[in-house]
């Protein structure tokens, strides 16, 4: 496990002003048989060229579907986009015609997911799936699109990319399956980069690898990278600002550093308080109590309060909003203040 | 999910910690298993029980068929010096009109129930039970036996259903209920078989088998505690499809002339004597074809229901 | 992959021995003498008799009349029926008709099964999807011979479309007796397809393809379909193999001269040569096509090529 400490490089802070990507008050809802779930409520996120943004929170939090909703992938029905906008370059992606999406979709933003065999066509090569990239998107032959896919497995460094362009996905380990899903990905330069938990199904070692791809990619490319996980440690090692999840809204947002040393919100806390640490060798692990709440069910007041060991009267009356705590620093707390300076 | 309120929740912030949600949703407590997720599945599908209750009136047909008509047939003594009304269409004194020789249709087409129900239960039983049991040990232990077992089955596989009864009813020197009963069961076990087989394989690897080998359990424990109840689901909704399908192959052959004999009720006796008739007396085709196909319709929509309700992937 | 195909031969012979020999047993261990049965009403002298016996082997045992039956099987000797016609002619003017009418059938099943399934499947729980659904599962009810005279009365007789019967009148007297023996198999198809659309529709890298901005027709034309049509085509091939051996009853309707209605008089009639003849042609094309498919399968699905 990486350790947690904070960053010392300086984060890559916006690079020239203007955000690349805003997510703006979205909300997404999924209308099942047994009632409405409201997967996503009203939160918004910047992504600033060259910026790694991680979006943390456990399972069920609504980060994926919140990626899902920017790609423009939700299975609608039962997903609804309820609210928000979704802005890249200024433009309202959700209130653009398909053709118009579809466009965006592989050449400027793009999204790799969790599980690279079962997200990979299966009896498809893989060198015809990386340059059906260039053939959708840019005309490209067929010819050529092989010959740019076999560089493509080269910069994501799967080797003997010349042999293997030929072999289907299961024919690979999970390791290069993952390259093979990026090299998809950033075939056509894309702006923005989705990774929605790329290393969760792999093996550290195997872990620590693809995020230094992603790293080296992005400085390459001054691409925004937008990584989705619950992994701290993968967090702490490529993030500069961090958006905490949870039941379906940001409770917490900053920089890196600031957050990990300093949390101004409870379940951050909890976060932190929570990870394995090698000098804490024969001590008992701190879980944060409880379960994840219902999405269907949420209760009412701050959705963390059932679990929250600072938990008021007023944490049950009413949901704290998410506000500015410090200059850089939003927390949806009542008491983040307190959280903060303890 | 039940539509409870919103659920309760410690107001005392002190013992907000380590306090779980209580939830006031009583599907929770309920035990959750596989057959009784699928039996309430089934109640609530409409066409289970829309099939469900027309075997139900198929099977008391079966059973008592006294109770929907009080003429008798031909084998109990009715019928006798009908000649005259021979192939006279429906009337209100006969619903189903009369057949070739006089006798009332309604009451043929009536007891014909009772032989389908027999073929179709006792051959779909008989070839479930041989198929399990084998495909059981060929699947568990696999080896000499396994390998035996699928040389076999290749074997009566090569045999097109049709033609295999055929040829098995050939050896007998008369046909009866019980002779195709067993050309049937002969040529139907190695589907069960394989199915099974297949079924059991993919359970035998799983971990809570593996559990319970690890807690000391027999094999035979293991193969009837562990894997049969787990295994046999798709078994179960092929052999409820099954039995419309033998049932129809029963007809089938008696209508070819090499099932059920005269002066056997049958349907597919019915029906292979009215067939020339076609265009003079075409009731004597519809009402015996029209039970027979909403016999096996229904056993089609039991056994689709059954597979919607055991499919894991669907829930 | 050779070595697969190889082997899968390797293992057919003795199935195809073991399925003749068993067909060979319950043909000639027939109670009843066949010989008698031939004279009919006339009794035959002695002497015929045994001539008749000695030629056919009927005197020895079975494993040897077996035995003696494959090794003119090898030299292409089918034997002859009781009347001295040999079994290879009887095959030879069948078996075209019974090509053309399973290749009718085939066609039906393939063009109407895939176009529904491909329809319903994309439009899973339209009213176009419930319709499939609910007519594919009243065929499926419907056994072969009541929907032949269905069809017989309908289409042929009061409607006049289609010969009812015999082929004499050339090519479209195939038709009515094709769709009927099809209307089992293309209901099958039709759900078949639907079902492996919608599944497959549920996948991954349907989400994948379409976060790679492909053309909604390229997803689920190029993508899907791949996938979906996998299962739906080894069905179809395993099926002509079926179609091949099994039309008994719908010949035997429309009155078609091929190798079902002449097995089925054959066994009527007690010829035993011609029966395991026949028979025997069916189980080695059902094991023939069997393999096919397996092949097939192995061509469009990559991931068990490597097994």
């Amino acid at each position: 496990m990486t350790s947690t400490a904070p960053r010392t490089a300086p984060a890559a802070q916006v690079v020239g002003g203007a955000p690349l990507l805003e997510v703006d008050d979205l909300s997404v809802e999924f209308r099942t048989d047994y009632g409405v779930v409201k997967a996503v409520n009203n939160i918004s996120y910047t992504l600033a060229a060259g910026e790694t943004l991680a979006i943390l929170g456990e399972s069920g939090c609504g980060k994926s579907v919140s990626a899902q909703a920017i790609m423009g992938i939700l299975d609608t029905p039962p997903g609804f986009v309820t609210s928000g906008e979704i802005r890249f370059r200024g433009d309202d992606l959700l209130t653009m015609t398909s053709k118009q999406q579809r466009d965006i979709r592989g050449e400027e933003i793009s999204i790799i997911f969790q599980d690279a065999l079962s997200s990979l066509n299966p009896v498809f090569t893989v060198g015809a799936q990386i340059g059906e990239m260039f053939r959708r998107h840019r005309g490209t032959s067929r010819k050529e699109a092989k010959a740019l896919a076999i560089d493509l497995m080269e910069k994501v460094r799967i080797p003997s990319a010349r042999e293997r362009v030929d072999d289907y996905p299961h024919q690979f380990s999970g390791g290069m399956r993952q390259r093979v899903m990026i090299a998809m990905a950033i075939a056509l330069d894309p702006a923005v980069l989705i990774a929605d938990e790329p290393t969760t199904a792999l093996d550290v070692t195997v872990q620590a690898q693809i995020m230094d791809l992603l790293a080296e990619l992005q400085q390459e490319t001054g691409m925004g990278l937008i990584l989705i996980t619950h992994d701290l440690g993968v967090v702490g090692e490529i993030a500069d600002r961090i958006a905490v999840m949870y039941a379906g809204r940001i409770v917490e947002t900053g920089a890196t550093d600031a957050i990990f040393t300093a949390p101004a919100m409870p379940y951050t806390e909890g976060l932190m308080a929570s990870i394995a640490r090698v000098d804490q060798k024969g001590q008992r692990l701190n879980p944060i109590v409880g379960s994840p709440p219902d999405l269907a069910r949420l209760p009412s007041g701050c959705p963390f309060q059932p679990r929250c060991p600072r938990a008021t009267d007023l944490c049950l009356a009413e949901r704290p909003p998410l506000r500015e705590v410090v200059p850089g620093r939003l927390s949806a707390c009542h008491y983040a203040e307190e959280v903060l300076g303890a | 999910m039940s539509e409870s309120s919103v659920s309760t929740v410690p107001t005392d912030p002190g013992a907000a910690r380590g306090t779980e949600v209580a939830d006031t949703a009583t599907d929770d407590l309920r035990q959750a298993s596989l057959w009784s997720d699928a039996w309430r599945q089934l109640r609530r599908n409409k066409l289970f029980v829309i099939a469900a209750g027309l075997l139900l009136v198929l099977v008391v047909m079966a059973v008592f068929p006294q109770l929907f008509t009080s003429i008798k047939t031909p084998a109990e003594g009715g019928c006798t010096n009908a000649l005259a009304n021979s192939k006279v269409g429906p009337s209100a004194d006969a619903w189903f009109g009369y057949d070739i020789f006089g006798c009332d249709q309604y009451t043929n087409v009536i007891y014909g129930a009772r032989v389908s129900m027999i073929i179709g239960v006792v051959v779909v039983g008989g070839a479930t039970l041989i198929g399990v049991v084998l495909g059981a040990l060929a699947g568990f232990f696999g080896g000499w036996f396994d390998v035996l077992m699928a040389r076999i089955t290749d074997i009566v596989f090569g045999l097109p259903l049709l033609l295999g009864a055929i040829i098995i009813l050939n050896v007998f020197p008369s046909r009866g209920l019980t002779q195709v009963c067993i050309a049937l069961i002969i040529l139907g076990w190695p589907t069960t078989l394989r199915l099974f087989r297949a079924s059991v394989i993919s359970v035998k690897d799983t971990d809570y088998v593996a559990a319970a080998r690890a807690l000391g359990a027999s094999n035979g424990r293991i193969i009837l505690k562990h894997i049969l109840p787990n295994a046999i689901a798709p078994v179960l909704v092929y052999s409820t499809i099954a039995v419309g399908g033998i049932i129809a192959a029963e007809a089938t052959l008696s209508f070819l002339g090499i099932g059920l004999q005269q002066p056997a009720i049958s349907w597919g006796l019915q029906i292979g004597s009215g067939q020339r008739l076609i265009r003079t007396a075409p009731h004597i085709i519809l009402f015996p074809s029209l039970f027979l196909s909403v016999t096996v319709l229904s056993f089609i929509l039991l056994g689709d229901a059954l597979r919607d309700a055991l499919d894991p992937k669907l829930r | 992959m050779a070595r697969y195909i190889a082997r899968r031969l390797l293992l057919a012979i003795p199935v195809l021995l073991g399925a003749s020999f068993l067909i060979f047993a319950m043909v000639f261990a027939l109670p009843g003498d066949p010989v008698r049965a031939l004279g009919g009403d006339r009794p035959i002298s002695a002497a015929v008799a045994n001539q008749l016996r000695d030629e056919y082997n009927l005197d020895d045992s079975l494993p040897v009349q077996y035995v003696k039956y494959i090794g003119g099987l090898a030299q292409g000797d089918l034997g002859t029926d009781f009347s001295g016609r040999p079994v290879s002619e009887i095959l030879v003017q069948t078996v075209p008709v019974t090509v053309k009418l399973a290749l009718v059938a085939l066609a039906f099943e393939a063009v109407f099964g895939l176009v529904a399934g491909v329809l319903a499947g994309i439009r899973a729980k339209s009213f176009f999807d419930s319709l499939v659904l609910v007519s594919t599962t009243l065929v499926v009810s419907i056994p072969v011979f009541v929907l032949g005279f269905l069809a017989q009365y309908t289409l042929g007789l009061k409607l006049g479309l289609f010969p009812i019967a015999g082929v004499a009148s050339g090519f479209s007297g195939y038709l009515l007796p094709g769709f009927v023996l099809a209307a089992l198999s293309l209901a099958y198809v039709a759900r078949l397809t639907r079902t492996s659309l919608v599944e497959n529709l549920r996948n991954d890298y349907v989400r994948t393809a379409k976060a790679k901005g492909l053309t909604p027709l390229s997803v689920v034309g190029k993508h899907t379909l791949r996938n979906s049509l996998i299962p739906v085509v080894t069905f179809l091939g395993a099926d002509l193999g079926a179609l091949l051996s099994g039309a008994v009853v719908t010949e035997g309707i429309f009155n078609i001269p091929g190798l079902g209605r002449a097995v089925f008089q054959a066994i009527q009639s007690q010829e035993g040569t011609v029966v395991v003849g026949i028979v025997t042609l069916f189980v080695f094309v059902f094991i023939i096509f069997n393999l096919l498919v397996d092949v097939l399968y192995a061509a469009l699905d990559p991931r068990i090529r490597y097994e």
